[in-house]
């Protein structure tokens, strides 16, 4: 795979315009996660409804095209999931959703800073 | 006169293709290529000399030492000391600058004292203070940059006070090739009786270094970024000072009797280097200073500044990309700092890389004078002997695909 593929319309577009920005009013807990080979950051805001699935997910933070995409669509991907769902998430699971195969090591952690953001927040 | 296809010729690891592009090598202030002379120098010392130094009593080992030494003479003369005693190797400007915290710094910094810095400083050359300012109650104070990335000095003297103990600056910016006046903050620091380190790590394999004229009372700095292999570089700490210090690291090698209660320590500059040192990197620093020699350091400097201006103005000219740094023409080493406008360096480093470009994105190690100039990462090319126009040329090709690709 070539490195333009991973620059398809549909990662640039979740890259420009990632989804759920919009900081929460009201929140179960914040997390904040950075990579510091580059410095990209996620501040994550999470809420539960009352079954424990997730009722409202908002990130915000800078990066690159790969970590805020990736960011965007797991996110995106995640509402309505129960944490348990959530643990189970896999690095495959985020790679699935980007529709790429595979990263170098470097590129990889950018793609999985939102996945580990999410554990460790729900974790804590 | 300086032959640059002749040079590159020198470089093996250059002959290649990257994704099918001639590689490019633009990441010169993170690590240097290394030239066959270098390269063979180490394996010669494995294949004929290899043994341990200055214990010995046989030839193979006599040589070793020889050898080792030799190379301290070399660096001694390259940055100008007076002394081969006040050359003491280390792992690389990371742990000189530890040594002289730990070591000089435990000593004489007090509760209260101040550390004085700069906001340009690469996180080596903060986090150690941070740690001794912890653990002695001492307070860290920087001298600000302005937007361009320039320490603010006309009026340095207000940066000093009764308790200002020491100034540890960076020669040359790494992040964005500032070269500092170093020589006059040194001797406004000396009016005050203030000793300064310098950090000359991104300096003295690019351009002509004398300690002595620069009148510095310790010069830290690594192999690895001048040709050299890795797991070496220097500290210099002028005699008077280096007398006085205690120990770094200490066991084997730094010693002269050992008892069960108490130790007698080697002379200078052995006191400094305990346990068995890296022998093959200390002579391939010393080849590499002998290939640097043989070009001249102010030919290097020259042709740096040819093809970092060049650059420049070729960078500069390309719409929707900000170049960091001083705009005006000023001395400047072989660095570009730059952004393509709406696009994450680690996108541009991306694109690059297929084009066959190596270069950095990130912060640079230089967290608080990114922040300074109002950035939190930039894409760095950085230059060195080998890099020429073409490849300044094949550089903003690539960057202009990038931006067809990303924006």
């Amino acid at each position: 795979m070539s490195t333009s593929d991973i620059y398809r319309e549909d990662i640039l577009d979740h890259a420009k315009n990632p989804r759920n920005q919009d900081k929460l009013s009201d929140f179960d807990f914040e997390y904040k996660e950075n990579n510091p080979v580059c410095g990209d950051t996620i501040i994550l805001q999470l809420k539960f409804d009352k079954q424990k699935k997730i009722k409202a997910i908002s990130f915000t933070g800078n990066g690159c095209t790969v970590s805020q995409a990736a960011a965007s669509m797991l996110f995106e991907s995640v509402k309505g999931k129960t944490v348990g769902e959530v643990k189970k998430l896999s690095s495959k699971d985020v790679l699935d959703l980007l529709g790429v195969e595979t990263f170098t090591p470097s590129r990889m952690k950018c793609a999985l800073l939102s996945l580990e953001a999410l554990k460790k927040g729900i974790k804590k | 006169m300086f032959d640059i296809e002749k040079t590159k010729k020198d470089f093996p690891i250059l002959d290649q293709k990257m994704n099918g592009q001639r590689l490019v090598y633009l990441d010169n202030a993170a690590t240097t290529q290394k030239p066959k002379k270098v390269i063979d120098t180490i394996s010669e010392f494995y294949e004929k000399y290899n043994a341990n130094t200055h214990r010995g009593i046989y030839q193979l080992s006599e040589k070793a030492t020889f050898l080792y030494e030799e190379a301290r003479e070399k660096v001694r003369a390259f940055i100008g000391a007076e002394k081969t005693e006040e050359v003491i190797f280390t792992r690389g400007t990371t742990e000189s600058i530890n040594l002289v915290a730990y070591s000089w710094g435990r000593k004489n910094i007090e509760k209260g004292d101040e550390i004085l810095l700069t906001a340009m400083e690469h996180h080596s050359n903060i986090v150690p203070w941070q740690l001794l300012a912890k653990e002695k109650g001492a307070i860290l104070k920087f001298i600000p940059v302005n937007k361009s990335g320039e320490l603010i000095i006309e009026d340095i003297d207000q940066y000093f006070t009764k308790r200002t103990k020491l100034l540890a600056l960076i020669h040359v910016s790494n992040a964005l090739g500032v070269v500092n006046p170093v020589k006059q903050i040194i001797a406004k620091a000396h009016t005050k009786n203030v000793p300064v380190l310098l950090d000359g790590a991104q300096s003295v394999p690019h351009m002509p270094v004398n300690v002595q004229d620069l009148d510095c009372d310790f010069f830290a700095f690594s192999g690895h970024k001048m040709l050299g292999p890795t797991g070496i570089g220097a500290l210099y700490v002028r005699e008077d000072i280096l007398e006085e210090m205690p120990p770094f690291l200490s066991g084997g090698s730094m010693i002269r009797e050992v008892t069960m209660e108490d130790t007698q320590f080697e002379d200078l500059p052995i006191k400094f280097e305990a346990g068995t040192m890296p022998i093959a990197q200390v002579i391939g620093l010393g080849a590499a200073i002998d290939y640097l020699n043989s070009i001249g350091m102010e030919e290097i400097w020259k042709h740096e500044q040819e093809i970092v201006n060049y650059a420049l103005d070729k960078v500069r000219a390309i719409d929707g990309v900000t170049v960091y740094g001083p705009e005006e023409k000023v001395e400047r080493s072989g660095v570009v700092s730059f952004a393509i406008d709406g696009v994450h360096p680690h996108d541009t480093a991306s694109i690059l890389d297929e084009a066959g470009v190596a270069i950095r994105a990130g912060h640079h190690c230089t967290q608080p004078l990114l922040r300074a100039i109002g950035t939190e990462t930039t894409a760095r090319a950085s230059f060195y002997i080998y890099n020429d126009k073409k490849d300044v040329d094949q550089l903003v090709e690539a960057i202009n695909k990038a931006i067809k690709i990303l924006k």
